[in-house]
Parts: C-alpha cells; sequence; structure tokens
C-alpha cells in the first residue's frame, strides 16, 4: 500500500506541474491541443492525489503502523473518527489534505465556469494546478506522508488528548477548504492582469468579476466558520473560559479573513461604480498571499505562540511563495494600472460606495495591526537587536474604534444608495432608526449596562435591526404602496443577494454583541467544596453533590457533579471533569457549561483536595450563545447569497454579469468613454 | 480631487493616527522580551524588571506541581544553562518533563524566574526540521 502511495503522490506532482504548463501555455498560446493535454493531465494527477489520500485515510482507519505518519498520529486503542481526523493533524497529512481539496477545488470550478462564456477560466485553472504542484512538491521533496515506520511493533504514539473533541474534527479542514478555495479568486485576478485584451472599452476583463464572486463568498464564509470553529474548541476544550488569545496562529487565519472581507466589498464597488479596480485585484492576490502567511506561521517555528513551537523548512517554502505573490501582484497591478482607472467619483459621503471605502480602509487597517503584532518578535529584532511580542492589550484597543466604525457602516448600509445620498424616504427611516438606537441604548442603561462601548454597541444593533426593516419596507412600498406588508416576500425574492448580503450583516452584528457581552461582563470565582456543600454566587447556588471515577479503557474520568439552582429557573445538572488519559499519561480538563441567550455558567474541574473537597473555577460569561449564533447566520446568508440568481440555461446565453442592470448601464458608459477616448487620440 | 474624496482622505488619516496611537498604548503595557534561556542568562543584567517571555524545555526530573495545580516549580534549560522557574498560576494540561514551554514573567534573579503563565506546545504536532516528533 504504501508503494502504491509513493506512485500516486509522485504522479499527481508530475501531472499537476504539466497541466500547469500546458494550460497556461495553450491558452496564451491559442493551442487547444496543449490545452486537451492539460487537461487530461489535470484529471490524471487529480485521480492520483485521490488515491494517495484514500491510501493514508485507509492506514489511519486500519492502524497500518508500517506508515510512520499512522504511528505518530494514531493509536490502537483511538476511536475510528479522532483516527481519520488524524489525517490533518500532522503536517504532511495536513499538506495532502490541503492539495487534494485544492485539486477537487479547481475541477469544480472549471466545470461550473465553463459553463458560463469567458476567457479566463482556463489560465485560471492553470494558475491552480501550479499552486497544487507546489504543495505536492512540499511532500515530494519535503515530508513524505507515505514514509515507512523504521520501529515495527509500535501501538502507536497516539492523537494528543486535547485535539480528541468533535470541533477538530471539521474546524481544520474547513481552514484548509477555506485556504484552498482563496486559491480562485487569485487565480482569476492574475488570468485577468496577465491576459493579453484588444478590448479597449475594458483594457482588465470584468468577467473575472462575477467568475471570483461567488467563490470569493464561499472561501470568506467557510474561512469565517473555520475561526469560530477554532474559537469554540478552545472555549470548550482549552478550560480557560474564553475563546481567543491573539495567539499567532489565531491571527495568521483572522488577517486573511479581513483582507478577503474587504476585497468583497471590493468587489460590489467595482461591479456596481466601477471603482477600486487596483485595489480589489491587489487584495485577491494579498488574501491568497496571507493564506500562505499564515502558513508560514504554523509551520516555521519562528513566533511565539501557543502552537508554533514547531520548527520546519516548509513554513519558509510558504513565506518565500507569499513574497512571489505579493511582489509579483504588485508588479502586474502596477502594470495595468491605467486600464484599472476609476469609472465614478465618489461624491457623497452618504452613499454606499463611501461607507464600503470606509468599511474596508477599517478592516485594512485591522489587518494591518494584526499582521505587525503577529510579526512583533521579527520586527523588533530586525530594528532594535530585541526581539519583543506584545500582548492582548495592543489587539484589543486598536479593535475597539474600528470594530464600533464597522458596526457603524453595517447599520447604516440598507439604507443608503449607490452614487448618491439617500433619498428623501430614506433619510425619513434612518431617522427612525435612529430613534430606535437611542432608546435600546437608554434601555441598555436602565438594565444596568454603564459602560460606554456596551451602550454604544447597543445603540448600533438598534440602529442595524430598523435601518434593514426600514428597506425592506420601502422596497416592499415601491411594489405595492397600498399594502407594503404584502409585498415583503417579493422585495425579498427580487433582492435576494443584497438581503442575503444585509443577513450577513445581522450574524456580523450578532457577533459583536457576544463580544461585547463576554468581554464587558464576564466575571469569575475560585472555590474549595466539600461534598454536600453549597455556595451562593452570581445570583445562584452551586451545590457539589459528590465526586465520580470512572475507570475506562483508554482514560481514568474524574467528574464533579454540581446542581446549580437560580430563582426561577430549573435545577440545573453540570459535570466539569478531568481525564486521564493512560497512552500520553495526560491530564485534560473537560468543562461544563450551561447555556442560554443570557450568558454562559462555565465551570471547570481542577483537582482533590484533603477531605473529598474539590477545587473549582466558576465563570459567568453573558451573551456568548450570540457570538456563535452570528457565526450560524452569516453561514446561512452566504449560502443564500451563493444560490445562483438565474437558469442555467439564461446564463449560458449570456455574458453579462448576473442580473446586475447597473453592469449594463456600466458596459454602455465604457463603450461611450472608449469612444470618447479614440477620439481624442485620433 | 472632490470634497467628498477630500473628506475621506482626511478621514482616514486621522482614523489610522487615532489607531496608532491606540496600538501604541496597547504595546506600551503589554510588551515582553523574548528571549532564550541562554540568552536570558547572557542579558539577565540589562532586562532588570522588565517583563519577559522566556522559551526553554522543561528538565527531566525537576518539575513538581502543587496539588492545585496553582502552582509549578521546573527547571527550564537552554542549550548552555537553565533558570529555576517558579510559576503561580494557572497551568496548561499537558504540562510535563521535557516539553518546550514559554514562560511568561520577571527575573527574580540572574538565575530564577518568577512566572505567572506557563504556554505549552499547540495539539498541533508538527514535524522539527530533523524530523522529531514534537
Amino acid at each position: 500500500m504504501r508503494t502504491l502511495g509513493e506512485i500516486s503522490l509522485l504522479t499527481a506532482f508530475v501531472g499537476s506541474g504539466y497541466a500547469a504548463f500546458a494550460c497556461i501555455a495553450g491558452w496564451r498560446n491559442g493551442r487547444r491541443g496543449l490545452s486537451r493535454a492539460g487537461m487530461i493531465a489535470a484529471t490524471a494527477s487529480l485521480a492520483a492525489l485521490t488515491v494517495t489520500i484514500a491510501v493514508l485515510s485507509h492506514a489511519l482507519l486500519t492502524k497500518d503502523f508500517r506508515f510512520h505518519y499512522v504511528e505518530q498520529y494514531s493509536s490502537r486503542l483511538l476511536p475510528w473518527q479522532y483516527s481519520l481526523s488524524a489525517l490533518w493533524v500532522g503536517q504532511a497529512g495536513s499538506l495532502l489534505l490541503w492539495s487534494w481539496l485544492l485539486g477537487v477545488l479547481a475541477f469544480v470550478f472549471r466545470i461550473l465556469a465553463s459553463r458560463k462564456a469567458n476567457d479566463l477560466h482556463q489560465p485560471a485553472f492553470g494558475f491552480l494546478m501550479a499552486y497544487v504542484c507546489f504543495l505536492l512538491a512540499t511532500m515530494v521533496f519535503g515530508v513524505d506522508p507515505m514514509a515507512a515506520n523504521l520501529a515495527p511493533g509500535s501501538e502507536g504514539v497516539g492523537l494528543s488528548p486535547l485535539l480528541q473533541h468533535p470541533a477538530m474534527l471539521i474546524h481544520p479542514p474547513v481552514v484548509f477548504l477555506a485556504y484552498a478555495a482563496w486559491a480562485i479568486p487569485f487565480a482569476l485576478a492574475v488570468s485577468a492582469l496577465v491576459e493579453r485584451r484588444s478590448d479597449r472599452a475594458q483594457p482588465v476583463n470584468a468577467d473575472w468579476i462575477r467568475l471570483a464572486r461567488p467563490w470569493a463568498l464561499f472561501a470568506w464564509a467557510v474561512l469565517g466558520v473555520g475561526i469560530l470553529l477554532g474559537a469554540e474548541w478552545s472555549y470548550e476544550e482549552l478550560g480557560w473560559g474564553g475563546y481567543w488569545g491573539w495567539d499567532p496562529v489565531e491571527n495568521g487565519s483572522l488577517i486573511p479573513w479581513l483582507t478577503g472581507t474587504a476585497f468583497l466589498h471590493g468587489l460590489l464597488a467595482w461591479q456596481f461604480r466601477g471603482i477600486l479596480k487596483k485595489w480589489t485585484l491587489a487584495l485577491a492576490i494579498a488574501t491568497f498571499g496571507l493564506c500562505n502567511f499564515a502558513t508560514f506561521l504554523t509551520r516555521s517555528g519562528i513566533f511565539s505562540s501557543l502552537h508554533a513551537f514547531s520548527k520546519s523548512p516548509i513554513g519558509w517554502l510558504f513565506l518565500g511563495l507569499m513574497i512571489v505573490l505579493v511582489a509579483g501582484g504588485g508588479f502586474l497591478v502596477g502594470r495595468r494600472r491605467h486600464g484599472l482607472s476609476p469609472e465614478q467619483r465618489i461624491t457623497s459621503l452618504w452613499s454606499r460606495e463611501s461607507q464600503i471605502l470606509i468599511s474596508a480602509g477599517s478592516l485594512l487597517l485591522l489587518a494591518a495591526v494584526a499582521i505587525v503584532g503577529t510579526t512583533s518578535v521579527a520586527l523588533s529584532e530586525a530594528i532594535t537587536g530585541k526581539r519583543i511580542v506584545v500582548g492582548p492589550a495592543f489587539y484589543n484597543n486598536v479593535l475597539i474604534p474600528i470594530g464600533l466604525a464597522l458596526l457603524s457602516t453595517v447599520a447604516l448600509a440598507p439604507l443608503l444608495r449607490w452614487g448618491r445620498p439617500p433619498t428623501a424616504a430614506q433619510r425619513r427611516m434612518l431617522r427612525t432608526a435612529l430613534i430606535v438606537a437611542a432608546v435600546v441604548a437608554g434601555a441598555a442603561w436602565v438594565v444596568g449596562v454603564r459602560h460606554p462601548l456596551g451602550i454604544a454597541v447597543a445603540g448600533l444593533v438598534g440602529l442595524a435591526v430598523p435601518a434593514l426593516l426600514g428597506c425592506l419596507w420601502l422596497d416592499a412600498y415601491r411594489i405595492q404602496p397600498k399594502r407594503p406588508w404584502a409585498a415583503v416576500p417579493a422585495a425579498l425574492a427580487a433582492k435576494r443577494r443584497q438581503y442575503a448580503g444585509f443577513l450577513i450583516h445581522l450574524g456580523f452584528v450578532s457577533v459583536a454583541v457576544g463580544i461585547t457581552g463576554s468581554a464587558l461582563g464576564s466575571r469569575q470565582h475560585e472555590a474549595v467544596v466539600r461534598p454536600g456543600e453549597t455556595i451562593e454566587w452570581a445570583g445562584r447556588s452551586i451545590r457539589f453533590v459528590k465526586l465520580r471515577q470512572d475507570e475506562r479503557a483508554d482514560k481514568l474520568v474524574v467528574e464533579a457533579e454540581l446542581e446549580i439552582a437560580q430563582a426561577g429557573a430549573p435545577l440545573i445538572h453540570l459535570r466539569p471533569a478531568q481525564h486521564l488519559h493512560r497512552l500520553q499519561n495526560e491530564w485534560t480538563t473537560e468543562v461544563a457549561i450551561h447555556s442560554n441567550w443570557t450568558g454562559d455558567f462555565y465551570t471547570i474541574l481542577h483537582n482533590g483536595e484533603p477531605g473529598g473537597a474539590v477545587r473549582l473555577t466558576l465563570i459567568e460569561n453573558p451573551l456568548i450563545r450570540w457570538l456563535w449564533l452570528g457565526g450560524a447566520v452569516i453561514a446561512v446568508g452566504a449560502v443564500l447569497a451563493l444560490r445562483p440568481e438565474r437558469s442555467r440555461h439564461a446564463i449560458r446565453n449570456s455574458k453579462a454579469p448576473v442580473a446586475e442592470p447597473h453592469a449594463l448601464k456600466r458596459r454602455r458608459r465604457q463603450s461611450q468613454h472608449a469612444r470618447q477616448e479614440e477620439a481624442v487620440l485620433t | 480631487m472632490t470634497t467628498t474624496g477630500i473628506k475621506l482622505a482626511v478621514g482616514g488619516v486621522v482614523v489610522a493616527a487615532a489607531t496608532g496611537y491606540m496600538a501604541y498604548l496597547g504595546a506600551s503595557t503589554s510588551w515582553q522580551y523574548y528571549l532564550t534561556v541562554d540568552e536570558c542568562l547572557d542579558s539577565a543584567a540589562d532586562v532588570g524588571n522588565s517583563r519577559l517571555r522566556v522559551h526553554g524545555k522543561v528538565a527531566p526530573g525537576s518539575l513538581a506541581v502543587a496539588a492545585d495545580r496553582t502552582r509549578a516549580v521546573f527547571r527550564l534549560t537552554g542549550q548552555r544553562g537553565s533558570l529555576d522557574v517558579v510559576c503561580n498560576g494557572p497551568l496548561p494540561d499537558n504540562l510535563k518533563e521535557g516539553i518546550d514551554v514559554v514562560v511568561e514573567g520577571r527575573l527574580e534573579s540572574a538565575t530564577s524566574l518568577h512566572g505567572d503563565r506557563v504556554l505549552t506546545k499547540c495539539a498541533s504536532k508538527y514535524q522539527t526540521a530533523s524530523g522529531e516528533r514534537r
């Protein structure tokens, strides 16, 4: 089996390299035969890659310890689902999974894009295969997932107990899926930049926008969900009561998400107003480059991180790739800058494009701060000769003003329009929404919120929701002035993508509520309690019933049974525990959480004390469920936004951007502009 | 540039400056030197009472953890020397001998470090350059 894996890995590497060359050269020189050969090589490469990953998965599931990788990350007693998850725990396995996901997405992209008339899917596919080849090269010349186990007879080292958590079954592959998906907008942006065109009206092919948009949205939503799953794992498994520590590896995935958010809004500004073109292309390249930077952070071992004690030359390859991408992308955008001039001017501060500019600027500022903080060790050493790291205060200080700016733009967006200030009707709705915002902020004060940040966020939530409802009402009113409420479904259907976007905004608002509530209102208490003893804390009576011990095949489970009573609420039973994993001889803390919409009651068992007592940490985290709800709402919004707008037949027969009358208008304007330019030149 | 463009540019400069200032304030209250054990021993006089983040390995046979897991005593080793560490505060589940850790705290003397936080390596187990399992 190992030999099969080795051969298929090598075949995939050679096939992807040839496919990249043939697809790009065939497109560049108009040689269809070469392009076809490239597709055949790409298909063979993906088939071989599938065989490789199947071989390693099979070895993990059957505990075939002849594989070095299986011996390192699995064990006889490991449940099958965690055996399979070991595929993405190690360096070689995660690279293999990433390259396979990229190969699959590249083919899905090729199939979907070829149904839309365009000139860019072929070179973009070639660039994607080049990236598959790069990832495979790291395995062929670096870490070999098929390497033989030189210590036969081993029962396996096993998977770290901390990784034996349901979130870890999903979080890493989801993040790798997102990193793979971000390669598609990048490949399209580069294809648009290198394409030779004779169309003077459109020197840079704007088709890339409609091809890139769904993939950018998919990658963005998947990365966001992946980040939240990682936060949830940290919250439930690491037993410290928090979910985000501004660790370099956490920042590594957050930074491309921030630039990706700016990129998505840049696409809208280009699509609707023909502005921010250079920025949008640069952001497509930068976001993909930053995915590689995140990989460098994880695998180089030069950063002080909870995760990054690993040292590997692989990480430097990703940094090198990122530098090449950023330098090359900057050169390409600079070279095509004349074809990327804005078609419109921004004429009102209270237009959507102005708010997009403000939000994109804020996101990039936050990304820049995160990059500086994350690389502070290397930066400070280069400047001062001493290595300095910055703490969470560095990021949190910046997050507050930027977060409020972002929340403001999100709240205002529904009642603004493209190109012009709001209409009189929109202004009336805005005034009403501002009154509601003031009432909500006042209500927050009345219920006991005293922190200015809490009141500001409450006010902005109070602005965002009525602004969205007001927008919906105005759209419905336009359809049926006499019975607008009856026209709400029609208004939603008519502008489905817009409302899907606003739903994503609402998800962001929910995330902001969760972050603000848990950051401002969190409190904790430590106590030593004896069996049968009750303590009073945070309006609750907490009774320690007894300590239980349970001997299992792979671990010893010690859990404290707690009964928590609160006035007006049913009795709650929580069982925080400590597990001793025999194979690793490692204790893990298993927290117990009672969650509702007002907050979480989080309990940690530390250890036993003399006399049968136990030491507990109790934490109250207000509103944290809204954080996870926000993630779910964002995912639903993204799915709604990704649904095709028109029938496949209509798309096949049209080169125009999907369902965007503005784009047709813009094309007319571009033609007029080109004619004027020609007149000037002649 | 239009009036709106000027307003946006001025606003952008103001926000960027304010962000930079807020970041500076945050950094000035939270920065720490990041040192290996050997660097810490070499520059003990220079770092004085500054907050440190010291990276080393927990020496085999040196780790003693209090029953309530709120205090640990161990020797943190580098290539050439070692530091005696007393760490008060919550300890990570996977703290054990022979692993790489980072200790946050201040030097009490040239060879002893008083820590308030220990960071162990992540559960992710990527390989070292030499192929050693982490």
